[in-house]
């Protein structure tokens, strides 16, 4: 083992935790915080989440001395969780910490319903949280198509670093960069965080379209409309279409959109049977940030945007409306001029 | 973080009593050694850009050419007769290294001549500070302040005997001005007051006098140097001169330079970070950064000199300004809008370009204003934390925190210019939230926002530019109207009040029929024509609706316009 300049921090041992973890153990040692005895067990013994553990990662449940000896922190957590993950994390994070999440989630303070209407101001991305809840600002996101499993099996892929701050980029690249990960920067860090996550509903549609039968002209629409519908979002809540053409965008949106293996695409595959959300939840161990992403941009209606596959997703999902009748309305609703979006 | 809510009675004895201890007076007597340190640091920043003959020697060309195009295309009665010989020498040398062939001994010629000028310039923007001076006029102004602020015009006689103490009453200086005395103790103030009027500049000065301040070091304008008399009297007093007609980037890294180096040796400084005066009357929100820069440089070199406990630290201090009355009002909203284009607005240049004209018109502006609020917001350091009463930074989430943390990479403090050209704009937001928050809402401005809203009401088709050339006769606002906006207003003010995102002036909390009365009697009164008057008994209108926009601008920012959406 050659001498280790420096300790990464991974907050989060879930599989796409674990698979940054062992990305990040190729450049240096990887400190990684998990708070199940029994992950914390798996880890020990070298194999976790169906993946091997990277002989250069310890695992820990100490947050205190994880704080003191990581400056560059990677929390991969689920949004419903980031939250508390800080509350505990609070009181050891300082500025001197650079924290990179990879979560592709937004979290909101109010109970999410039918007849909630939400300002953006109340709806954060995850680096919005961390700014808001702790003493950190140097905030960075990672974000792209990466999924776990395929990381695991170290096939190529590319991500990117999203921060305000060259440095957090810099440090990101340096630490993740391997001959089988290309690391991309941009400083369009909101922009790159809600590519991420609105690539989460569309996906859920996708699952729907292939839970149907039907091919890939069908999904090819699905995923340039519901890019389009994305930057529409974005754009009427003040952000520019730069991110959405990128890794994060686009190329997230391809990746998820054709994995059977994605949460989000799983949920549409059970909705195109015409299970139930509750169903859903029963057969899955945490549910997909997607069914969150729906029901925010069903809440944020004063922002005057058309999200036509949004819309009828949340009516699917919470109103019961089949999937026939919901395929039938978006075919029907009018068409707009193509990529209209670009200027 | 105790708040003095009422407004100082008095004024404050100096925290440095003796004027030759003051941070300013040594920073003076150390002239040319701070001169040094200045264009060393000027040089490092810019041969590190010019690293080559080529590229160094390029630059020299373009000053030449600029500075001679201004010297006679735009010359101005401050440009001193000597300068044109200097630039005559500077291009014979020119001319001399275009002839070197090898690269580094005309690098080396490049980088002498730079020198030279960079020192010409040092010494045309430096300060002086002379307690002396400081002194004489320290004995003379209040004088001449509540002597002007108390004669009103037809009332020429008190100015004879009027009392002194009655200027804090028509000035009424306001917020934490313990703490910042406090803290001026410990570190180095940085005061970034909003800018609407030439007499911010005078007023300010008196006000940190007033509480107790030494002397602060501030950028004026180089055309206000005109008059020698005066131009030794402001320099004397801590002015360093600006020319906004020089835009090569060595002056401009001088200047910042001359900050940062003032800064670190702790010169309390003054800022007007919203750059040029407001022209539409709103509270800035979009500052100017590069002085902002120089402080957070200012800070990380401090921490890089000296140890955390020993670096002395740097505190930015918002100051809001109030005036009922604003004396360039016309002239500005007019370039307001022509800036804005759309519309060609006529209007007389705005020719306060010298500083007889200036102290003119302070004079006048002192005879007829009818008083004016300055408060200070709570300090914060440098990244925009909060601070408390021992200059310790308490982070956004109530935290004790250390200022070094947010320069450390990898456990190391270091120089990161991007980074901190983010945290100059984060300090810039945060500052501009505080000019919101400190804003004290006058009887005036309430009445010339529910007037202009009822107008804009009345002329819903129109754009901004075709209101405000809507004849000012066909105009007219319904008393009973006029009465339902304000108290519309008043209620939404007093829940931002209560949020603390803006203050109220004691008038506010009067009924609405003295409200009206109190601001048709103080808003903007010595314009000849006026922005609101009474028509008749039931109906108001104006005599200038671009002034009633401007006046109406103060209170931008507060969305209250929704409240008659």
């Amino acid at each position: 083992m050659t001498k280790l300049q420096e300790t990464y921090g991974v907050i989060g041992a879930g599989s796409f935790g674990t698979a940054v973890a062992n990305l990040l153990a190729e450049n240096g040692r990887v400190l990684l915080y998990a708070r199940s005895k029994k992950a914390i067990e798996n880890i020990k013994n070298n194999t976790h989440r169906n993946q091997d553990i990277h002989e250069n990662i310890e695992v820990t449940n100490d947050i205190e001395s994880f704080c003191k000896q990581c400056n560059l922190i990677f929390p991969v957590i689920p949004s419903d969780s980031f939250r508390y993950m800080l509350d505990d994390f609070k009181p050891y994070l300082k500025a001197s910490h650079i924290l990179i999440h990879a979560t592709k989630g937004l979290h909101v303070e109010h109970n999410l319903g039918e007849d909630v209407v939400l300002k953006k101001e109340s709806v954060y991305t995850m680096s919005e949280l961390i700014l808001k809840n702790t003493g950190v600002v140097r905030v960075g996101c990672m974000a792209g198509p990466n999924l776990a499993s395929e990381l695991a099996l170290k096939q190529p892929a590319a991500t990117v670093i999203a921060s305000q701050f060259n440095e957090v980029i810099d440090e990101g690249q340096k630490a993740l960069k391997s001959t089988r990960l290309r690391v991309y920067g941009s400083n369009e860090l909101r922009g790159v965080e809600l590519a991420g996550v609105l690539k989460n509903y569309v996906a859920i549609s996708a699952g729907i379209i292939a839970g149907i039968g039907y091919g890939e002209n069908s999904k090819a629409m699905l995923i340039t409309r519901g890019m389009a519908e994305s930057i529409y979002i974005a754009k009427a809540l003040g952000y520019n279409e730069k991110a959405f053409l990128g890794i994060a965008g686009v190329g997230d949106l391809i990746a998820t959109c054709n994995s059977p293996k994605s949460r989000n695409n799983t949920v549409g595959r059970y909705l195109a049977e015409g299970k139930t959300l509750a169903e859903i939840k029963e057969n899955m161990s945490e549910v997909a940030e997607g069914v969150k992403t729906v029901q925010i941009i069903h809440s944020l209606k004063n922002y005057g945007f058309k999200s036509p596959i949004a819309d009828i997703l949340y009516r699917i999902i919470f109103n019961d409306l089949s999937v026939e009748n919901a395929l039938e309305f978006l075919m029907r609703f009018p068409t707009s001029e193509d990529a209209d979006y670009i200027s | 973080m105790a708040e003095s809510q009422q407004p100082i009675k008095n004024r404050l004895a100096y925290t440095i009593a003796d004027p030759y201890e003051w941070p300013i007076t040594k920073l003076s007597a150390d002239k040319e050694l701070f001169l040094k340190e200045v264009i060393e640091k000027t040089e490092a920043s810019i041969f590190e850009r010019m690293h080559n003959a080529q590229l160094l020697h390029d630059e020299l060309k373009g000053i030449l050419y600029k500075e001679k195009n201004r010297l006679t295309k735009q010359h101005w009665k401050s440009d001193k007769p000597e300068e044109s010989i200097f630039w005559s020498e500077i291009k014979k040398k020119i001319l001399e290294t275009d002839k070197i062939e090898n690269e580094e001994e005309k690098y080396k010629k490049d980088k002498k001549l730079m020198h030279k000028i960079l020192k010409h310039y040092a010494h045309e923007i430096v300060a002086n500070f002379d307690p002396k001076t400081h002194k004489i006029t320290r004995k003379i102004l209040p004088w001449v302040f509540s002597r002007l602020m108390n004669a009103s015009p037809g009332n020429r006689l008190r100015f004879l005997w009027a009392s002194r103490k009655t200027i804090y009453e028509k000035l009424k200086i306001t917020g934490p001005i313990e703490q910042i005395r406090e803290l001026s103790k410990k570190g180095t103030v940085i005061v970034v007051p909003t800018h609407f009027s030439n007499l911010d500049s005078p007023t300010i000065g008196f006000v940190l006098d007033s509480i107790g301040l030494p002397a602060f070091t501030y950028g004026a304008g180089i055309n206000l140097f005109t008059v020698k008399f005066i131009s030794k009297w402001m320099n004397d007093l801590g002015a360093y001169k600006l020319d906004r007609r020089k835009k090569n980037i060595p002056y401009l890294e001088l200047l910042k330079s001359y900050s940062a180096v003032a800064i670190q040796r702790g010169a309390h400084s003054l800022f007007f970070p919203g750059g040029t005066r407001s022209k539409s009357g709103a509270l800035e929100d979009k500052l100017k950064l590069g002085l902002l820069g120089t402080a957070i440089e200012a800070q990380r070199e401090n921490l890089q000199k000296y140890t955390e406990e020993s670096a002395k630290k740097v505190f930015i201090v918002p100051v809001v300004l109030n005036y009922h009355f604003v004396m360039e009002a016309e002239s500005l909203v007019n370039q307001h809008l022509s800036i804005m284009g759309k519309e060609q607005f006529i209007y007389s240049k705005n020719n306060l370009s010298t500083s007889f004209k200036v102290i003119k018109l302070f004079f006048k502006f002192l005879t007829a204003t009818p008083g004016m609020t300055v408060s200070f917001a709570e300090p914060m350091d440098v990244l925009g934390n909060e601070v408390d009463n021992d200059g310790n930074s308490i982070n956004s989430v109530g935290q004790k925190v250390s200022i070094k943390d947010y320069f450390l990479l990898n456990e190391e403090l270091n120089e990161d210019k991007q980074r901190e050209s983010v945290y100059t704009r984060r300090l810039a937001d945060k500052i501009a939230v505080k000019f919101h928050s400190s804003n004290t809402v006058l009887s005036s401005h309430l009445l010339a926002f529910a007037a202009f809203e009822i107008v804009k009401n009345q002329n819903k088709m129109l754009d901004i530019y075709e209101l405000l050339r809507v004849p000012e006769d066909e105009i007219s606002i319904s008393k009973n109207d006029l009465k339902e906006a304000i108290e519309k207003i008043k209620l939404k003010l007093l829940e931002l009040e209560s949020d603390k995102k803006i203050k109220l002036s004691k008038q506010i909390n009067d009924n609405t029929d003295s409200i009206i009365k109190h601001g048709l009697k103080n808003l903007g009164v010595y314009h000849s024509k006026l922005p609101l008057i009474k028509k008749d008994k039931h109906t108001i209108t104006t005599q200038n609706i671009k002034l009633l926009y401007f006046y109406h601008n103060r209170l931008e920012g507060y969305k209250l316009d929704k409240l008659f959406a």
